[in-house]
């Protein structure tokens, strides 16, 4: 019941000790930052799921970044006479129907990833971040209007949505970049609503106000530090899932076009001949696999150790 | 405490030895370390102590519900000649809720939300299988009916969230009372609650202790509540038992230089209120590291050498009392201590009159009149489709305050009075309906914040949570200097203004660059002081200045304030609960119920001579740190109505042990009496 | 509660309202006549003439939208471009497939990753935690359509125990239901992860509440304190999980279904999208949008049901 609520929210009574468990000494408390960090970092690298997440993750980069250079072959160049190969020391990841090597394809492959995930969670998570506080610190009409909003557009199953968008534009990287960005943004903003919603009601933001802080000024000084972490851990738990919406497009020939390699199109064209030559589905499926548990892991074990009250699902 | 193995026949619960040790990421809290006291067979037994000082642990061993990165490393508990502490968890069940049963602290949190409490009742009475489950019924609405629950019923069938503050801890009593155990825990009963319900809830435990002839042990670290309800004390400090005895043994003629210092520092017995509130400097050890000598050496004012090497001794005087301290006994024994109680053992810091004369009355600073504030309750929708007619509540309610320049006045008031309200609507924080509020004669109710922004300066506020209110990822240098930054002011070193400003607030300045979840109470109040006083502003409105400090540390803050009201001439506006903390600051109380003022006059007055029956409740209703001085009767019953149901007459009609039928049917107008006082009651005290 | 009812269903048409909009919009806010895009470039000027009645095309677009709205109230979603026949009539001919795969794969998720959940929460760090939480980042990180890939590789190619495609023949139980099982294990197999690790996680966080610490301190039996108490609380933001995530589960059944070519809602918005058939893409996804937000309302309505503060206070 919100009967007063300024006064019931804080009414605590003069309580023993500052909300604090009575084991936890005043001394202990007061320790410095530089041992906090140190403890935060020997908690990640004993953690062993993060330090996998963090292999593979830098893996994933990696092999993304310098496809190039590591490539054995040109990812569309044709070598008919060996299509549809298996695993040989010339084609390690065997070829496809073209005799286009899979292993290269799957390493170009990554870049066409990392750059969607890149671009799309990252405009994803400021879009989010700015409506979400917007959504929480601005007036109540405009946060329901924003929820209304953001509730429309999670009503949209992800792929219903792609297919709706894609059957009118025609499929292409930009048109799959942008479904990924609306679908996610709702999920960003959602957090940092709620986040800030709680920040508004908290003595220090009062403070603020008491001072005279202007909204921008509380907003960006003191609302935003407060509400980027849980973001930042949300957009290591939402890499994977946008690589995988990408990829799932792309297989079902809705995103990323033949021949540009993209881990969508080689499980495309591996389902074609999954009778014939069942290692192009196997090969091309792993590095998903890999990227989302790396991603899932890492994001699990930054979570437990900055937020453990988060570990609750999206 | 006997030392030999044998235990009197009265001890109900032997605690041996008991040491218990927590894991935690900055190494082993030794949270208990080798504590031993015996429980009495139908007594009320105290455990008091300060945070920290491992008070509620002991009752969590005892109960083998400790947290998980916990690890008893050594003793026993012997209850009956069991032991509890290497029983089964099966043995554990079957004495936990049958034998021994707890009152838990936090009413709110500690029932669950979603059961009934007849459900969550019958669950208790599982053990007793040939009980029909009407019987158990029966067994519990009578329960509630006991501890004094109207209606029971009826009520049974209803979730906590349908209780108020009072009513669910009345709930939880019955609850641990149902089984009919022989040892009843109670953990801080009456932190969560108002004055006047917590003197009604210590009477019930004492009545039902009586009436049931169980063994009561309380743990608090409220003074006054362990004098009024408790038989025997035993004092805890930093994990250690350092005193124990029975309760005037303890509160007449204490021992150990800590419990000597506690009491002295509670604002309740400390009846001369020109002089400055003693503290106890320092802070509790850090439990990881290995201590030698006593625990308490480090804050003691009479330690010794030998008191930072040597383990003290434990020096018995009776049956069940001990202290432990070097003074009392050995080579160290000094024969003049414990000084009589009129002499104080810890000092103020500094010495002198604690405030100079009274400035003479200039025009008010601040000048509140016929001041109305209101809160939505439900949205417009909603109104419409339930029905209700009123969507508003009125959270303060034609209030006229005014302060003058170095004048600091308290506003009293129990949880739902609207005093946070108020400062908040002063502040232009909160939007007010009508009246009018001055400030230096401008009127400034719902200025626009564009306007009222360089106003600020001279109007600042304290929060209640000193940690709570400070930003948690800007240091205390960035803190303690953004008023700058917000205000523009150019022309100053911020770095200069950090130092000075520390200074000020006697905060070292190593502090400057810690955050505040490294700051104790104590340090994180001082930076919002220092950021409060930052642009040197005229008024301060400090919000529960003491909330979330131990007894032994606000003093600190309550004698710093005092020093920049003598320095600066800053006027004052205190909001309390604590009576007993108000009346050493404040130079006028203005008393708060449901929203309106029903009292307003000089501190000592107010506190000798209350005009309105609920200021007489609420001075009456401070337990009294004296054993002597027990109160045989709760003046007044019941809760605070919501603001929901706001009597038609005067608010405090339902409660009020003098109320007639023009009070419940005539709001009482506010009436300023010939030697300037001023009340809201029909038939005022005295008149 | 009647409140509650009221506005919770005031809500869900407004968003429904709110994604007839949207997807009306997306087709009359490309450029372009919509005939033209809707029939494709190869039309003939009669059937584009037929079909621009048909769908008021000459009438003012907000009228076209109160008439669209106006059928779809009555049931009529338009026709099919190519067959003339009743677009509801086709989806009710394949929403019986979509939804039986649905009730399955989430069916066989709960029933195994909810027990999972809560006995891994009962005795944290045992083995049976630790095999459940490497499973559970292992099914999660598995992509439901490569789930979908891999398990027709293995199962139907491979070892040849189950068929591959379709639904199987019309009457014959038997045959439907072996048709059902890859699909079903295909999308269920991530819920199954995603429900273990959110009931550990929402029961751990119970078990640490207060008032769990009340009934262990008044000796209730471990079961009692668990199964009655623990999980009474904790199943609640389950709940809300459920309804949230039944969206992915529309999108893995998008996947599925064309993976396995099984005829429900996913490969009929496929299918048309492909043919660029546009009232039957509209319709559908309204359908599988409505269908998406009456899951939600009925788990919002199941969350009053089992918490009264939720049933009174909203």
């Amino acid at each position: 019941m919100s009967e007063n609520r300024s006064e019931s929210e804080t009414g605590l009574p003069a309580v023993d000790a500052t909300g604090l468990p009575d084991h936890v000494t005043a001394g202990a408390i007061r320790e410095s930052a530089a041992r906090e960090r140190r403890e935060k970092l020997r908690m990640f690298l004993t953690n062993w799921q993060g330090l996998t997440g963090l292999i593979l993750v830098v893996l994933f980069f990696a092999s993304a970044i310098f496809a190039p250079w590591i490539a054995p072959y040109d990812p569309n160049a044709l070598d008919v006479p060996s299509r549809l190969s298996g695993p040989t020391w010339d084609h390690l990841a065997g070829t496809d129907q073209l005799g286009r090597d899979t292993l290269s394809r799957i390493l170009y492959g990554g870049r066409v990833a990392l750059k969607i995930a890149a671009i799309g969670v990252s405009v994803a998570l400021v879009a989010g971040l700015v409506l979400g506080m917007i959504a929480g610190f601005g007036p109540r009409w405009l946060d329901n209007l924003l929820l209304l909003a953001f509730d429309t557009v999670r009503a949209f199953p992800t792929i219903v949505l792609a297919l709706a968008m894609v059957a009118l534009t025609g499929p292409s990287l930009e048109m799959v970049l942008a479904i990924v960005i609306i679908t996610s943004i709702p999920q960003y903003a959602r957090v940092a609503r709620t986040a800030t919603l709680t920040l508004r009601n908290t003595d220090f933001i009062l403070a603020e106000r008491s001072l005279g802080a202007s909204m921008a000024r509380t907003l960006l000084h003191h609302v935003m530090p407060n509400v980027v972490g849980p973001l930042l851990i949300l957009a290591a738990m939402d890499l994977p899932v946008v690589v995988t919406v990408e990829a799932g497009l792309s297989f079902l020939g809705l995103g990323v076009l033949p021949p540009t390699a993209s881990w969508g199109t080689i499980l495309n064209e591996g389902y074609l001949v999954i009778r014939d030559a069942p290692l192009m589905v196997i090969a091309g499926g792993i590095p998903l696999v890999l990227t989302t548990l790396g991603f899932t892991f890492l994001g699990e074990a930054l979570r437990d150790i900055f937020d453990p009250r988060m570990g609750k699902g999206r | 405490m006997p030392k030999d193995a044998t235990r009197a026949p009265e001890t109900l619960l032997d605690i041996r030895n008991l040491s218990v040790d927590f894991r935690t990421p900055r190494g082993r809290v030794k949270a208990l370390r080798d504590i031993s006291f015996p429980i009495r067979r139908n007594r009320i037994v105290g455990i008091v102590g300060e945070s920290g000082s491992g008070k509620s642990t002991v009752l969590w061993a005892l109960l083998g519900l400790l947290a998980k990165n916990a690890e008893v490393t050594s003793g026993e508990v012997l209850f009956e000649d069991r032991d509890l502490l290497h029983a089964s968890e099966a043995q554990l069940r079957a004495t936990r809720g049958e034998e021994i049963s707890v009152v838990f602290q936090d009413p709110m949190t500690s029932q669950i939300p979603v059961l009934t409490y007849g459900t969550q009742m019958r669950d208790i009475l599982y053990r007793r299988p040939g009980l029909p489950t009407a019987e158990k019924r029966r067994m519990a609405v009578e329960m509630l009916g006991k501890v004094g629950i109207p209606d029971p019923d009826k009520r049974i069938d209803q979730y906590p969230h349908h209780f108020s503050g009072g009513m669910r801890q009345r709930a939880g009593i019955a609850m641990a009372l149902l089984t009919g155990p022989q040892l009843l825990l109670a953990d801080e009963p009456t932190t969560a609650l108002d004055v006047t319900m917590e003197a009604q809830i210590i009477h019930l435990l004492q009545d039902l202790q009586k009436e049931l002839d169980a063994t009561v042990v309380v743990v608090s670290h409220n003074l006054g509540l362990i004098a009024e309800l408790c038989d025997d004390v035993v004092v805890m400090y930093a994990g250690e038992v350092i005193e124990a005895g029975e309760v005037r043994e303890i509160f007449h003629n204490a021992q150990h230089p800590y419990t000597r210092a506690l009491l002295e520092c509670d604002p309740a017995r400390i009846d001369d209120v020109s002089r400055k509130l003693p503290v106890i400097p320092g802070d509790i050890p850090d439990l990881t590291k290995a201590r030698s000598g006593c625990i308490y050496a480090p804050r003691c004012q009479r330690a010794l050498p030998v008191c930072r090497d040597t383990f003290p001794p434990d020096v018995a005087r009776g049956e069940m009392s001990l202290a432990r301290c070097h003074l009392l006994a050995g080579p160290h024994h000094d024969p003049s201590w414990p000084p009589p109680l009129d002499v104080m053992t810890v000092g103020t810091g500094e010495a002198g009159a604690r405030k100079p004369a009274r400035v003479k009355r200039d025009d008010p600073l601040l000048d509140v009149s016929d001041l109305n504030v209101q809160f939505e309750t439900v949205g417009p929708l909603r109104a419409r489709l339930k029905g209700i007619r009123t969507r508003h509540v009125d959270a303060v309610l034609d209030v006229s305050l005014s302060i003058a320049p170095g004048e600091t006045v308290g506003l009293v008031g129990e949880s739902g009075s609207g005093k946070t309200t108020l400062g908040r609507t002063v502040l232009n924080l909160v939007p007010a309906q009508s009246g009018s509020v001055r400030f230096e004669g401008q009127e400034i109710r719902n200025m626009p914040e564009a306007r009222f922004k360089p106003m600020r300066r001279d109007m600042a506020m304290m929060f209640q949570d000193p940690v709570g209110s400070l930003s948690p990822r800007k240091s205390v240098r960035a803190l303690i200097t953004e008023p700058f930054q917000i205000h523009g002011i150019t022309g100053i070193d911020l770095d200069d203004e950090a130092e000075r400003l520390a200074e000020m607030v006697r905060l070292p300045k190593a502090f400057l660059s810690r955050y505040p979840h490294e700051l104790s109470g104590g340090q994180a109040r001082r930076v919002g002081v220092a950021r409060a006083l930052a642009l040197n502003p005229k008024l301060l409105i400090a919000d529960e200045p003491t909330a979330g400090l131990d007894v032994s540390v606000q003093g600190e803050i309550l004698n710093l304030m005092a020093d920049l009201q003598a320095e600066h001439g800053l006027g004052y506006l205190i909001i309390t609960h604590n009576l007993p903390v108000v009346r050493h600051i404040a130079d006028r109380l203005a008393i708060m119920y449901l929203g309106r003022i029903v009292e307003e006059g000089r501190t000592d007055e107010v506190f000798a001579r209350p005009v309105h029956p609920y200021t007489q409740a609420l001075v009456e209703g401070v337990p009294q740190p004296d054993p002597d001085r027990r109160r045989a009767h709760v003046s007044i019953s019941g809760e605070v109505p919501s603001l929901l149901n706001r009597p038609k007459g005067c608010d405090f009609a339902g409660r009020c042990p003098f109320a007639q039928d023009l009070c419940r049917a005539q709001k009482p107008p506010h009436v300023t009496m010939a030697d300037g006082r001023q009340h809201a009651c029909h038939f005022p005290l005295g008149h | 509660m009647l409140y509650y009812l009221t506005k919770r269903l005031g809500l869900s048409a407004a968003v429904i309202g709110l994604v007839v909009l949207v997807l009306f919009s997306l087709l009359h806010l490309i450029p372009g006549d919509p005939a033209t895009i809707a029939l494709g470039p190869r039309a003939t000027p009669e059937a584009i003439a037929r079909y621009a009645e048909k769908m008021h095309l000459d009438e003012p677009v907000w009228r076209q939208f109160l008439i669209y709205i106006g059928n779809a109230l009555t049931g009529d979603l338009g026709l099919d471009v190519f067959s003339n026949r009743p677009v509801t009539a086709i989806i009710m001919e394949r929403i019986g497939f979509t939804l039986a795969l649905v009730c399955a794969g989430m069916g066989w998720a709960m029933l195994l990753g909810i027990p999972l959940g809560c006995l891994a929460a009962v005795k944290p760090g045992s083995w049976l935690d630790r095999v459940t939480g490497v499973l559970s980042v292992g099914t999660i990180a598995v992509p439901s359509f490569l789930v979908s890939i891999w398990a027709l590789l293995i199962f139907a190619v491979q070892l040849r125990w189950l068929p591959a495609i379709g639904a199987g023949e019309p009457g014959q139980l038997g045959d439907q239901l072996s048709h059902l099982v890859l699909p079903a294990f295909a999308i269920g197999l991530s819920w199954v992860g995603y429900l273990a690790r959110m009931v550990r996680a929402s029961m751990l966080e119970v078990m640490g509440e207060n008032y769990i610490r009340s009934a262990r301190a008044f000796g209730l039996h471990p079961q009692r304190v668990i199964f009655g108490y623990a999980l009474r609380v904790a199943i609640l933001p389950t709940i809300t999980l459920i309804g949230m995530g039944f969206g992915g589960m529309i999108s893995s059944t998008v996947f599925a279904e064309i993976i396995f070519a099984r005829p429900g809602i996913g490969k009929l918005i496929f299918d048309a999208v492909m043919a660029r058939n546009f009232p039957i893409v509209q319709g559908a996804v309204l359908v599988a949008t409505g269908l998406y937000i009456l899951v939600v309302l009925f788990s919002d309505i199941l969350i009053a049901w089992f918490d009264p503060r939720v049933r009174e206070s909203l």
